[in-house]
């Protein structure tokens, strides 16, 4: 729990500076620990922060462990408001879990299932990570929406978020279900899927809501 | 081969048995139907057309069988109405057996529905139907295999070449009800368990799977039939048992139930399907799809619709209404009977009644025979070809995003072609599209802009005359008066927004007897619903000519006829004719610009007028019959003035202008 704890203050030192706060009074007083001021002290012992006059600022290596933080922290928002349209703060909460049990390769699979997102849901910067970098250059996010497939790519259908139930009957009912593999033909007029040996057209606002995984 | 019509000779026979045909949209059910009773049914490639059921009664293997032809469908949890129409057939109807048609190539898609015809317990047998043009894409179907599989009798056809029909009989005689069982996880057949108990002690032991599930689905057409044969406490029990099993899954209980049957559907294709070398590509694969391509598709949208006017307003409304009027009806049979009635028919009005300027011949069959026929004629065969062909369907994603605007979408455009043929029909049709709003706009524009053929070919060959300025006036202020009204119904008439899915079928070449069957019939329809209606009209005309009633019409529209549009007071007579057939007004202007009674500028707005102006007596009936008394009338409100002020403005603008023709 003490590095749990460590890594709520590292956290909110982290989010202080982007708000260009870096007092020690500051800290003292936003901090919801217990023993803010010990945990300030290991923290400094352990080579993580320094005092720096009346500021507390990160080291580079603290600043290291801050950044991951914060990344599995806005992930972790992006995943639970993006995907489960789950509340504000659920998502709060949840989030505060969720950053302190993600290994770095769960990270990593989480920012590319998501698409390497660069903002959290309240618009802060996510630090990016390696597989963002890589991202850049040659690996493509798992999971993206149908209306952003390539034309002529085949594509795994992963799910199928809709806002009506009734869509998803209608969808069901010719075939369109997840695990399936579908072929996107063309956007424009409309989309056109090929799914086996049937050809279905539908509009942006159905493509958007199924999500798909290259083949 | 045994089984051939005999509908007539066999009528009153006794029935041996009962067979119902069931199969997805566009897999050849009605050609396989209509070679076993004789009978032939609309065949076609949209979603929607075979709404009516039809029954026939053939033989098949020495046996006399009454045979009924169910709408297409996708699945037996009903979410349009074609499907709602076959699922209550095989409810009601008992001691049946059943024929499931399904397109070879596209197997995965038919097994979802034999799965539920397995749960009802029908006694059925499977028809691989199209199984040269599954070949042609490289699929070829184990049909034993399948067979052993699914426990039912498995036959292959190609229905268009009418090859394996020979097996027809056997099937008939092998049907019952199949084996193979979807397993839907512990939850699901924990409740259908459940609910099938209470079905059983009801005396639905045999369908009780099937009926189960459809309970379980939250299938709401189903209640009515649930009150009928249960009781409140029976219902309330089932009703208990799909909530708390809906929460249980989470997500809605029809669709874990699809996709159940979609993997099973998905693991018996893989299992009984052969990959064979796939035939290239052929022109019309490319074809088919340059039609809905974002840049190809409008030029070959603008070729289509410019070769279906050659066809239909050149060759039918120019040459053949020629041949028929000029030649046929001109010289020979009007002239033989004005002779006859003048020699043997000595008393006037009798001889007016018939071959005067408001004649039965003369006017009444000289309209319907000369000029609509073959302008109606021209067209459904026109028609008929979009729809075999496929092009149709492509035409609707072609103008989804346009359609979108006025609250419709692609599937719209389906009763808005149609009803360049016919806006009665057309207005049926509307019947295609899943939401009332839609089916309101869709009919408003139907009634108020889209000129039927007849009035078409009328309107266009007028036009002709005053060359290509005013043609494209008419057509711009047309068009856009459908958009713009349909974009405003959008805003007033309520409803949810509309989803565009479609399914969007192979392009082929269309079987030229499928066609002529398919028009003829439709021809048979117009004929019997247009010539009575024109012999009325000519009724109706000759009586408030003798009465004086004409003349009193005139005088009282003349000050909106005269002062607003700046057309003759006789004009007065077309429009109100114009009611009983809408070509038939159009006709009466045609006569007047022959006679040289109106100038350019009136020919012009009183054609863009009549166009507007309120639809057919038929169209309104229909209109009234689909869509309620209080809609109908409200529609007319709208439309009657709105088509006087449509062609004031025109007019008024023109002549301050000062444009000529």
């Amino acid at each position: 729990m003490r590095e749990h704890s460590k890594d709520e203050i590292l956290e909110l030192i982290w989010t202080r500076e982007e708000e260009g706060e870096r007092t020690e009074a500051g800290l003292l007083e936003s901090s919801q620990e217990e023993n803010t001021e010990e945990l300030i002290e290991e923290l400094i012992h352990d080579g993580l922060v320094e005092r720096k006059g009346e500021n507390i600022v990160l080291t580079p290596s603290g600043h290291e462990r801050a950044e991951r933080v914060i990344r599995r922290h806005r992930l972790a928002e992006c995943l639970l408001s993006n995907l489960f349209d789950l509340e504000d703060d659920h998502i709060e909460s949840s989030a505060c879990k969720f950053e302190h049990i993600l290994s770095d390769r769960v990270t990593e699979s989480v920012c590319t299932f998501l698409g390497h997102p660069p903002f959290c849901p309240h618009g802060k910067p996510i630090p990016r990570g390696e597989c963002c970098r890589k991202f850049t250059t040659h690996v493509v996010p798992l999971v993206i929406r149908l209306s952003d497939a390539e034309l002529g790519g085949e594509y795994r259908i992963v799910f199928i978020i809709p806002k009506q139930k009734k869509r998803l009957e209608r969808l069901s009912a010719m075939g369109l279900i997840p695990g399936v593999v579908v072929r996107l033909i063309q956007k424009n007029p409309s989309y056109v899927i090929q799914l086996g040996e049937t050809m279905i057209a539908v509009d942006r606002g159905i493509a958007d809501e199924i999500y798909v995984k290259r083949v | 081969m045994e089984c051939h019509a005999g509908k007539d000779t066999v009528a009153a026979e006794k029935v041996d048995e009962k067979l119902i045909f069931v199969g997805t949209p566009n897999v050849g059910k009605s050609v396989i139907f209509g070679f076993v009773t004789g009978r032939y049914v609309t065949v076609s490639n949209y979603p929607g057309t075979t709404v009516e059921v039809t029954k026939g009664v053939g033989k098949i293997g020495g046996r006399t069988v009454q045979i009924i032809d169910t709408p297409g469908i996708n699945t037996l949890t009903p979410m349009s109405e074609d499907e709602r129409v076959t699922r209550d057939i095989l409810l009601e109807e008992e001691g049946y057996r059943v024929f499931q048609v399904c397109d070879a190539k596209n197997l995965e898609r038919s097994l979802p529905i034999t799965f539920q015809l397995i749960e009802l317990g029908v006694e059925f047998g499977v028809i691989l139907n199209m199984s040269d043009e599954a070949e042609r894409h490289g699929i070829q179907v184990d049909e034993e295999k399948l067979s052993r599989i699914l426990g039912l009798p498995v036959i292959k056809t190609v229905a268009v070449r009418r090859k394996g029909f020979d097996k027809i009989p056997a099937l008939l005689s092998e049907a019952r009800s199949g084996s193979f069982r979807v397993d839907y996880g512990d939850y699901i057949e924990d409740a259908v368990e459940k609910v099938g108990r209470i079905l059983e002690s009801r005396g639905y032991a045999r369908s009780k799977r099937g009926l189960a599930l459809m309970i379980l689905s939250g299938d709401t057409t189903l209640r009515e039939w649930l009150k009928e044969n249960f009781s409140p406490e029976e219902i309330e029990e089932m009703e208990k048992v799909r909530s708390e099993l809906e929460r249980l899954v989470g997500v809605p209980v029809s669709y874990h139930i699809n996709n159940a049957r979609h993997r099973s559907a998905a693991r018996i294709g893989m299992e009984v399907k052969r990959i064979v070398p796939r035939k290239k590509h052929s022109f019309l694969d490319h074809f088919g799809r340059l039609s809905m391509h974002p840049i190809w598709g409008v030029p070959i949208m603008l070729g289509v619709l410019y070769v279906a006017y050659l066809f239909v307003g050149k060759f039918g409304a120019g040459t053949m209404v020629d041949l028929l009027e000029g030649k046929l009806f001109g010289e020979w049979v009007n002239p033989f009977f004005v002779k006859l009635f003048e020699n043997y028919v000595p008393i006037p009005i009798v001889r007016d009644f018939f071959v005067g300027d408001y004649g039965i011949i003369t006017m009444a069959l000289t309209y319907s025979l000369a000029i609509i026929f073959p302008i109606v004629g021209t067209f459904f065969i026109g028609f008929g070809i979009m729809e075999d062909s496929g092009y149709l369907p492509r035409l609707a994603v072609m103008v989804d995003r346009i359609f979108k605007k006025i609250g419709c979408n692609g599937k719209a455009v389906l009763p808005l072609i149609l009803g360049l043929g016919c806006d009665t029909m057309a207005t049926l049709t509307t019947r295609i599209l899943e939401t009332t709003k839609e089916r309101i706009i869709v009919t408003l524009l139907l009634a108020l802009g889209i000129p039927c053929s007849a009035q078409l070919g009328v309107v266009l060959g007028m036009l002709a005359t005053l060359g290509p300025v005013a043609t494209a006036l008419w057509i711009a202020v047309v068009c856009g008066i459908i958009l713009a009204v349909g974009y405003l119904a959008s805003l007033i008439v309520k409803g949810e927004e509309v989803d565009f899915i479609m399914e969007i079928p192979p392009m082929r070449v269309p079987e030229f007897r499928n066609i002529l069957v398919k028009t003829l019939a439709r021809i048979e329809w117009y004929l019997k619903e247009a010539v009575p209606l024109f012999i009325l009209g000519t009724v109706v005309l000759f009586v408030a000519d003798r009465t004086g009633l004409l003349q009193v019409i005139d005088r009282v529209s003349a000050p909106v006829i005269v002062t607003l549009l700046d057309l003759p007071p006789k004009t007065a007579e077309a429009f109100i004719i114009g009611f009983l057939r809408r070509d038939y007004g159009a006709a009466g202007l045609y006569a007047m610009q022959k006679a040289g009674l109106l100038d350019p500028t009136q020919v012009l707005v009183s054609l863009t007028t009549i166009t507007l102006f309120i639809p057919c007596i038929a169209n309104l009936f229909v209109i009234i019959k689909e869509r309620g008394m209080k809609i109908a009338l409200a529609m007319m409100a709208f439309i009657f003035p709105f088509a006087l002020a449509v062609g004031t403005a025109m007019n008024k603008i023109i002549r301050l202008l000062g444009v000529s023709f």
